[in-house]
């Protein structure tokens, strides 16, 4: 579902990807590495906010494209911010990104369940905890009910039980037709429910291979 | 999809970004008060620099509107892109399959309001500190306010933008739009004073400052719209 062919990034004399060439197919895939291994440029680069020094990205079966309008309904990306305007309430930003990608609002609560933010609603974004900042995060990139979902260090700043309903959530949304990637340092809450796991070391991928089997992911 | 809902999108979007940036700063006020007090006190120290004589010089009275109304602007478009740079909402919002002259005309109509509001107060001011009459030819002078402000906005929006990328976004943005901002401003305060001195609508309109504005209009609108794609990369 998602390929890199030779995939390289330098920023002036700093290579963050270093010819990178690696599948990733349906269900969860955990991606591993030390703070500077350069998960977070891999990820910029899938959802398009960053191009590629060199190489080519195919996501669904078609080339990326920062402009490719259609592509983006399909990706949902958690950076290391939040994405959320700090004036709005959770629910109003959640209505805005929906309205964006053009979803339907009543998918704004049902992601809002799903991760148990719901009482924070009416909340403004400036005034959560970093960990409900996290999770609503997450709801953001959720809200459209992505094929394709990225998330950086998704559980930074979340206590167990956060930790918990995030993966609950991560693992109710996988099936056979979406992909997800999770880029963290610590493996082993990621490596709990991933399907495949992916290690980088200095821009390079390091080893690459697949925990379980793809066709025990829930069919669409 | 079809080119009409394709278009309903655009402009449904659009009023989106429109109404969150309004709804932003209606609760976090800070880019409106500051242009009103900026205005407020430039105002009231011009008011001290001219003789009592009535009446005053037109082209004078219509150069000190005119300087305020830049300055007390730029002050307010240097925070244009401000929301969106707290906690990466920018990059959220580049993410989304939205045509990206739709982010740029979103922020041009909200600084337009800005803008227009600044100005609403402000000529009463004039009016009550300079004596400044226009009579019979306020809806031309609000027609030269409107054009200006388009012209104004297009270019304070495309190089806010830019400006926003870097360290010092605050200085950057007078320095790379003044050059930019001449005509229209130059436009202004020639039909400005030719209005306090009594010209006519049609005269107004056959003028070469007001063809030149519109036409800047039109092209900055235009290029701010195409260019701001790649501003914001």
């Amino acid at each position: 579902m998602i390929s890199l062919d030779s995939v390289t990034v330098a920023f002036g004399r700093t290579i963050a990807l270093d010819d990178v060439t690696l599948d990733v197919h349906e269900g969860i895939t955990g991606l591993f590495g030390q703070n500077g291994s350069g998960k977070s440029t891999l990820l910029r680069v899938l959802c398009g906010l960053l191009r590629p020094t060199n190489g080519s990205v195919e996501i669904l079966g078609r080339r990326a494209s920062a402009r490719d309008e259609d592509l983006k309904r399909h990706i949902g990306y958690v950076g290391h911010d939040s994405g959320l305007y700090p004036m709005l309430s959770v629910e109003e930003n959640l209505a805005l990104f929906a309205r964006l990608y053009g979803a339907p609002e009543k998918r704004c609560r049902e992601v809002l369940d799903a991760l148990g933010i719901g009482g924070w609603a009416r909340t403004p974004s400036r005034e959560l905890s970093a960990g409900i900042r996290r999770r609503a995060a997450v709801a953001r990139a959720l809200v459209h009910d992505p094929a394709v979902l990225l998330l950086d260090e998704p559980y930074a700043n979340l206590d167990d039980d956060a930790a918990a309903l995030l993966s609950a959530a991560i693992v109710s949304w996988r099936r056979s037709d979406r992909v997800c990637i999770v880029a963290t340092h610590g493996a082993k809450k990621v490596k709990a429910y991933a399907d495949a796991g992916i290690i980088l070391q200095r821009g390079r991928v390091q080893s690459a291979g697949i925990y379980r089997r793809a066709e025990n992911v829930p069919a669409p | 999809m079809t080119a009409a809902a394709s278009d309903a999108g655009f402009v449904a979007k659009t009023l989106a970004l429109g109404r969150k940036d309004l709804q932003i700063e209606a609760r976090a006020r800070d880019t409106l008060p500051p242009m009103l007090a900026f205005a407020f006190s430039v105002t009231l120290l011009l008011a001290f620099t001219l003789p009592d004589a009535e009446p005053q010089p037109p082209n004078v009275l219509a150069g000190f509107f005119w300087i305020t109304v830049l300055f007390a602007g730029l002050i307010g478009f240097a925070r244009t892109f401000e929301v969106e740079r707290q906690d990466g909402a920018l990059d959220a919002l580049l993410l989304t399959p939205i045509d990206r002259s739709a982010i740029f005309l979103a922020k041009a109509a909200a600084n337009l309001l800005y803008i227009a509001l600044v100005q609403v107060l402000l000529l009463p001011a004039f009016t009550i500190l300079f004596s400044l009459r226009i009579g019979p030819g306020l809806a031309a002078l609000l027609l030269v306010i409107t054009l200006v402000d388009v012209g104004f906005v297009a270019v304070g929006t495309l190089f806010a933008s830019l400006a926003a990328e870097t360290r010092s976004r605050e200085l950057m943005l007078p320095i790379l739009a003044f050059p930019a901002l001449v005509p229209p401003f130059i436009a202004g305060v020639e039909l400005m004073s030719n209005l306090i001195t009594g010209a006519s609508f049609g005269e107004l309109t056959n003028a070469g400052w007001f063809v030149i504005l519109v036409v800047y209009d039109i092209v900055f609108v235009v290029v701010g719209a195409l260019a701001f794609e790649f501003a914001v990369e």
